[in-house]
């Protein structure tokens, strides 16, 4: 009896350690996202590392790790240079070294990292620039480089780079390839906040480059806003519509009922489903019809009759039509009937009622169904992978071309995005730094939203004086 | 006082725009109405050519997804269902409004981080640190429960009464974080101690298990960490929609909190719980992008933890971009998605009915408190 006491006094403590350990776990997923997202744009300084056998390279110390199957360690060295790497054929841009192996490190200051355009990163020393039969060697070749790193991209002087990497031959370097020039070891604390700045800066404002390694996800940002814009377009209109059919106007019997619980169960149907529906009856279904009826100049090569951005906001605003009726219908069932009945006293006709008293009332009940559908469709990527998400879109969908918002055209996406590098990369250690900082902040976007939708409601129903 | 004339004047124009909004209300719900069945009708039109195709090569290939399917959604509620109830049964009993209010919005973030940050940590950093560490990896899962259950007995033992129950999810943070700490400093340790090589290793020579690096472990935890706080929040109202009045009731008689919660809370939300571990097995079964990532897609059916599955909805999403229209292939992926949506459609429905006669009867019960 006693130790059946006993189980009884710890079996509560399970269920504390339950939430503890949700909460913790939710706390190590955005810690990790944040260190290492951010992290990634902090600049890492360089060694020269000489091992036993002679040889030298220089790179970045990722981490370590136990060798497998014998005592001892080994460092993982980020070395860049795809295009110089002598005794790596396969151009990889990293390197364990076993750490008995190496015979000496040096953070020598004059280290240079380049973020170059088509070969990724390059580590080594800046030997000269060369512009215009002008050659600077050492120290003032670097000052020219920040000098003209400095200017707009399109103003750059046309000059040429000498670099040495340690282990292989000098080669030159066309300078319009070089985005940005770090020589990290040299760096004061304050220039190493400021390039950590530029570095946050140029991740949201550019489009990715060497392969999704490098640059940022500019388009991913602008094709996701763009899209959720459309699809709120789309969604929010039916979705209070049917809402205030379901509450003010429609009788409250069987049907309205089921019809209820019908849309409530749709919000738990996977998303994938959707994307197929939207696959099946919009791209192929709906997109081959206005191909063959409008654009039949163009086939075979389809127009609407593949995935775009016009069928994605359409499949996601069928996703999110739950949770924008669920929410507004909420609002509205909080508005007294007095409100409504004192309306219709003083002689207003339905729409007056509605549009003058109702409506009012209701607009933080469809401002917070607005945001949670947002953050609902931002996450989602499912449908979206069969209703027009490209890897890498040449165009962005809004242009100065009529008629300036091109519904057809495929886009990039901050949750695809994601996918597509973490899993189909060419070369996934170098990119998923990177994969880091872009999950962090797509969860970033997600959760402001979803923290304001629950402030926004919690607010509501304080003002009305009604327990939370 | 408005002058009467004025308002005959423009009564026919009210009364006009009045039915006209009418009319552009009704036909806007009859869009959404005929846009919801539409997906329906479209999804079983698309799969009836399945009809044509044998039966053999349907079942064949349906067969293996299902049980993927299951197999994943088993593997998640395996890790979800003890968290997610464990934790409805402390906010909703053990902890003061106070904080209910705000650790439960807390446990919903969860469900907002999307699915495809969680497969990418889980398919891309987890999978293989757990394959190098599977020792230390178990140990993660073992330890902690027992460490909860330790820190209650040196509680009990240590601090009688002194600090507040209510406040020990707070104290468990760090202590859970330690013992984390601590398991994994110990594992390898212990491993090389008691079996003298790789865990892993020993599983794949002595045991014969292959170990797939993305496999029904990892899918479990990761879906678990998804489904979680689905399963609580409605775990959590039904227990609260419990009329105090009955728990205090049994608490007079002479209940202790364990008794109250066995006997009386327990019994009265039961048809909530149920159905809320519903609506868990419904978002466990169509998940797609966590699936996707963290499991190995291989058409495999096998029953090992260690090995992966390909679920229907990550077929759907791998397969059916790639599939010619109306060809075999597609109607049978349609056909798939019909299963998919008929099954949580059904779960659904039936986890609404059943919510919704629970709380009309504990209404009736509490006396409409």
């Amino acid at each position: 009896m006693s130790h059946n006491m006993a189980w009884r006094g710890l079996w509560p403590w399970l269920c504390a350690a339950s939430v503890a350990l949700s909460l913790l776990l939710l706390g190590l997923l955005l810690a990790l996202l944040l260190s290492r997202g951010l992290g990634h744009f902090w600049p890492a300084p360089l060694e020269a590392v000489t091992l036993t056998s002679g040889e030298t390279f220089a790179g970045e110390a990722i981490r370590e790790a136990k060798l497998p199957d014998q005592p001892g360690h080994e460092r993982l060295y980020f070395i860049g240079n795809r295009d110089s790497s002598e005794h790596d054929p396969h151009g990889a841009r990293f390197r364990w070294i076993n750490l008995e192996t190496i015979a000496q490190r040096d953070t020598s200051a004059r280290l240079v990292r380049l973020s170059r355009s088509p070969w990724g990163d390059f580590i080594g020393r800046l030997e000269a620039l060369e512009q215009g039969g002008q050659r600077l060697e050492g120290d003032a070749a670097w000052q020219a480089l920040s000098q003209a790193l400095a200017q707009p991209e399109n103003t750059r002087p046309d000059a040429q780079l000498m670099l040495q990497p340690l282990n292989g031959d000098a080669f030159m370097q066309p300078l319009e390839e070089v985005y940005r020039a770090s020589r990290p070891n040299a760096m004061t604390w304050l220039a190493k906040v400021r390039y950590w700045g530029t570095g946050v800066g140029q991740f949201l404002s550019q489009g990715p480059r060497a392969a999704n390694t490098g640059g940022g996800v500019w388009p991913a940002i602008f094709g996701t806003v763009v899209m959720v814009i459309v699809m709120s377009v789309i969604v929010m209109p039916f979705g209070v519509l049917a809402a205030i059919y379901l509450n003010e106007i429609a009788e409250q019997n069987r049907f309205t009922r089921l019809v209820r619980i019908g849309v409530r169960n749709l919000a738990g149907v996977p998303s994938i489903v959707y994307g197929v529906f939207g696959l099946g009856a919009f791209v192929y279904g709906i997109g081959s019809t206005l191909d063959e009826w409008f654009f039949s100049a163009r086939l075979p090569s389809p127009t609407f009759g593949t995935g775009g951005l016009l069928w994605a906001s359409l499949t996601l605003a069928l996703l999110t039509l739950p949770v924008v009726i669920v929410a507004t219908e909420e609002g509205l069932a909080r508005i007294p009937d007095a409100q409504r009945e004192g309306a219709v006293a003083l002689g207003a006709t339905r729409l007056e009622t509605l549009t003058r008293v109702v409506l009012p009332m209701a607009a933080p009940a469809m401002l917070t169904a607005l945001i949670l559908a947002v953050a609902r469709a931002a996450g989602e990527v499912a449908p979206l992978m069969l209703v027009g998400v490209a890897k890498l879109a040449p165009q962005v969908p809004i242009d100065a071309t009529f008629p300036y918002l091109h519904l057809e055209r495929k886009f990039m996406h901050l949750g695809y995005h994601i996918f597509d590098t973490a899993f189909h990369g060419d070369s996934m250690q170098a990119a998923i730094p990177l994969v880091y900082a872009t999950a962090l902040l797509l969860v970033l976007i997600v959760l402001v939203l979803n923290l304001t939708a629950i402030f926004l409601r919690h607010y509501l129903r304080r003002k009305r004086g009604q327990p939370c | 006082m408005t002058p009467p004339q004025k308002l005959q004047g423009t009564q026919p124009l009210r009364q006009f725009q009045d039915r006209l909004a009418t009319c552009v209300i009704v036909v806007g719900a009859m869009a959404v109405l005929a846009a919801i069945l539409a997906i329906g009708v479209f999804l079983v039109w698309q799969s009836l050519p399945v009809l044509f195709i044998p039966l053999e090569t349907t079942v064949a290939k349906l067969s293996v997804l299902a049980w993927g399917t299951l197999k994943a959604a088993l593997a998640t509620l395996l890790f979800a269902i003890p968290v997610a109830l464990c934790a409805a049964v402390y906010t909703a009993l053990y902890l003061p409004a106070r904080w209910r209010s705000r650790i439960k919005p807390a446990l919903e973030m969860m469900e907002a981080v999307p699915g495809v940050v969680v497969g990418f940590i889980a398919g891309v950093i987890l999978a293989p640190w757990i394959e190098q560490h599977l020792a230390s990896a178990l140990a993660l899962l073992i330890w902690p429960p027992l460490s909860a259950l330790l820190a209650g007995l040196l509680w009990q033992t240590l601090t009688p009464h002194r600090l507040p129950f209510s406040q020990a999810w707070l104290w468990l943070i760090p202590w859970l974080l330690a013992m984390g700490w601590l398991a994994l400093w110990a594992a390898p340790l212990i491993e090389h101690q008691l079996l003298g090589d790789d865990l892993r290793r020993l599983l794949e020579t002595r045991l014969g298990v292959d170990y797939a690096t993305r496999n029904a472990l990892i899918v479990g935890m990761a879906m678990g960490f998804a489904v979680v706080p689905g399963i609580y929040a409605l775990a959590d109202d039904a227990l609260s929609e419990v009329p105090t009045s009955l728990l205090e009731g049994a608490q007079a008689l002479g209940a202790d909190r364990w008794q109250t919660l066995w006997r009386v809370a327990l019994p009265a939300a039961g048809p909530g719980i149920f159905s809320a571990v519903l609506i868990g097995a419904g978002r466990a079964v169509g998940e797609t992008m966590i699936v996707l990532m963290a499991s190995s897609n291989a058409a495999l059916t096998s029953a090992s933890p260690f090995e992966g599955m390909r679920t229907i909805a990550a077929a759907v999403a791998i397969e059916l971009p790639e599939a010619a229209p109306m060809s075999s292939t597609y109607h049978l992926l349609i056909f798939a998605a019909l299963v998919l949506f008929v099954f949580t459609f059904l779960v659904n429905t039936l986890a609404e009915v059943v919510r919704l006669r629970l709380r009309t009867r504990l209404q009736r019960r509490g006396g409409g408190a």
